[in-house]
């Protein structure tokens, strides 16, 4: 029996015991956790939901993360069907989904990601083997069936991996794609050349366009001044025929005079100092010096 | 961004440091568990008091910049709460959880972090491959805030890392996809809203309780192996657009001034018409007036008319006048005789 001087230390000793044993018996389970109950050692049940639990005093509770988790396996070179190396940086979003098969498989994060790794290193290289480069990485949109070929790859590797270790794979992407190290340069020259041939042909393009804008430009430039050169010649004549319509108008009112007036006219043109006239002493104008009055 | 604040405060009142007689308690001695010690009321008043403070705990503010997740033994029970003064059972029950929903994180992805301590280059890590099969760097930041609160603290391990690893494969997948050209030119704008809006989508997927506010294309760059091949097209693209625009100069230059030529040509034109015209109409007008005249006496300023150009014209030439009734001898016409007259 319990020793008087310590009788009253037994209600508080109670609530102590008390204490533990709704320590050992109640547990919170939060939105991120699963827990497996195991007793002895044996897993017995798996509590999914969140919030207050209880379970034996002899038993115990392991609290399993099941959370999304992202996965980033190395880098690695992968041969396509055209006999392409292609280095493909992927990653795998994955959690556990039932923990009794996770601890008895892998047991914990690190040793399932290395078995994912495996996993998804295969489905990758199975499916790169069956798609020419073409099919992965293109401009042409059509050829691009990359999207579809991850999406299956992913259900197939979920599958696979969730019989065996109790995770769940939610989906495979890639996350990067690049050329072996050692292809790199011949990958650089090639990108030169191509920017070469591209810089020659903006430039040829350019003399192209700007010899056609020139040609253009002297193009319209006759037009347009042959184009004022005809109506310039032809308005031109119009005041050539009417002014000779005009003189000829006036001048036919009187023909003979005309005649005169033209005639001394030219003779004023005609005649300069180097002219010489031999003039009859009979002419009209010389009669009156030859033989004075009487000639008239 | 995440204030784990566990509603305690009132916990402590279960503690032994508390109450009147804590001065007093030995070391070592069981005798301060013995509540029975303690005067009823006393202990009435040390038990109530503790009791008030405890249910008090419960009350928490949520600032107007957070949102807040309420879990009772770790279930969610209000997914969300908007900001505000707000009730929630004291701990050990319920668990408040405060997120600053609309603050944006950044993530860099490709090219190296601005804010890395170690400044280390990570030329691998930047380098994305095009569909036409070249390398190109990238840097690209996106930016993201809380879209479900309860999602992105409980669904995610790192959702930092998740959305990273999502706007990557989706940037990868975008690139892969497209020539050089046009990343690097005018497809910029496109490729950033298709990954932000494929990320999203993905993410939605995941249920990570992510928005995805922005994803930008910082930098693209070509490496550094066939950069001045890159730039020498950029130049070759400028050196195009100055030929072309020289040309176009020309034509500029060109064009106007023929069109000045041909106006001067039409004014001329107009010009040698009214002149012609009006000097005919001057000289039709003279004739006509002289003419009047000379009909009336007609033998007369005819001979008037006659002399006067005779008068004109004789002064200037060397003439010889000849007899009619004589021969001529030619032979006086000599190179270099003035003007002389012989009877």
């Amino acid at each position: 029996m319990i020793p008087e001087r310590y009788q009253r230390y037994v209600p508080a000793a109670g609530f102590v015991v008390g204490l533990l044993l709704m320590w050992q018996t109640f547990y919170a389970v939060r939105e991120t956790e699963f827990v497996l109950v195991t007793q002895f050692g044996r897993p017995v049940y798996t509590v999914t939901s969140a919030g207050l639990h209880a379970k034996w005093f002899f038993q115990n509770a392991t609290f399993f993360d099941k959370r999304l988790r992202v996965y980033n396996p190395r880098p690695s070179e992968f041969l396509t069907r055209d006999k392409k190396n292609l280095v493909i940086e992927s990653y795998v979003a994955w959690r556990i989904e039932d923990p009794k098969r996770f601890v008895e498989t892998v047991g914990d994060p690190v040793a399932a990601e290395m078995r994912l790794h495996d996993i998804v290193w295969s489905g990758l290289s199975a499916s790169l083997g069956t798609h020419d480069l073409e099919a992965i990485i293109s401009p042409n949109v059509e050829a691009v069936k990359a999207g579809s070929m991850l999406d299956a790859l992913a259900s197939t590797t979920g599958r696979s991996a969730l019989a065996e270790y109790g995770i769940r794979v939610v989906d495979v992407r890639i996350k990067r794609l690049n050329l072996p190290e050692q292809n790199k340069q011949s990958v650089y020259a090639r990108m030169r050349a191509e920017r070469e041939r591209i810089a020659r042909q903006y430039r040829a393009e350019g003399e192209e366009q700007a010899l056609s804008i020139r040609a253009d430009a002297d193009r319209q430039r006759d037009e347009i001044v042959s184009a004022a050169y005809k109506e310039a010649e032809k308005t031109k004549g119009e005041g050539d025929a009417e002014a000779t319509r005009v003189y000829s108008q006036a001048y036919s009112k009187n023909p003979r005079f005309y005649k005169l007036l033209r005639t001394l006219e030219s003779y004023k043109k005609i005649f300069d100092d180097k002219t010489t006239a031999i003039l009859s002493s009979d002419s009209e104008l010389l009669k009156v010096l030859m033989r004075g009055e009487s000639a008239q | 961004m995440i204030d784990h604040s566990h509603s305690h405060g009132g916990g402590h009142s279960h503690g032994h440091d508390h109450g009147g007689d804590g001065a007093s308690l030995p070391r070592l001695s069981f005798e301060w568990l013995d509540v029975g010690k303690l005067r009823g009321v006393d202990k009435r008043r040390w038990l109530g008091g503790a009791a008030v403070l405890w249910v008090l705990s419960g009350l928490y503010i949520v600032s107007a910049d957070q949102q807040a997740v309420v879990t009772r033994f770790g279930a969610v029970v209000e997914p969300r709460v908007m900001p505000g003064i707000h009730y929630a059972l004291p701990w050990p029950v319920d668990s408040v959880t405060k997120l600053k929903v609309r603050q944006l994180q950044r993530r860099v992805i490709g090219g190296e972090a601005p804010d890395t301590v170690l400044g280390r280059l990570q030329p691998l890590a930047s380098q994305f491959l095009t569909g036409d099969q070249n390398i190109l760097h990238l840097r690209v930041v996106t930016q993201y805030s809380v879209a479900v609160p309860a999602d992105y603290l409980f669904r995610s391990a790192d959702v930092a890392q998740l959305t990273g690893a999502v706007v990557e494969s989706e940037l990868a997948r975008r690139i892969a996809r497209r020539t050089v050209d046009s990343v690097l030119t005018t497809e910029k704008a496109a490729i950033q809203e298709e990954v932000r809006a494929g990320a999203q989508k993905v993410l939605n997927e995941y249920a990570a309780g992510v928005l995805l506010a922005s994803v930008n294309i910082e930098s693209a760059t070509p490496p550094p192996e066939a950069a001045d091949a890159f730039r020498d097209v950029a130049s070759a693209r400028a050196d195009a657009a100055r030929i072309v625009n020289e040309a176009q100069g020309y034509a500029n230059d060109v064009i106007p001034k023929a069109r000045g030529e041909a106006q001067q040509l039409l004014e001329a034109a107009q010009g040698y018409k009214l002149r012609k015209v009006n000097e005919a109409q001057g000289d039709a007008a003279r004739f006509t007036q002289v003419a009047a005249e000379y009909g009336r006496a007609a033998d007369v300023n005819g001979r008037r008319i006659y002399a006067e150009a005779m008068e004109e014209i004789l002064p200037r030439i060397k003439k010889l006048i000849v007899d009619s009734r004589g021969n001529l001898d030619l032979t006086i016409i000599r190179k270099g005789d003035g003007p002389a007259a012989k009877p």
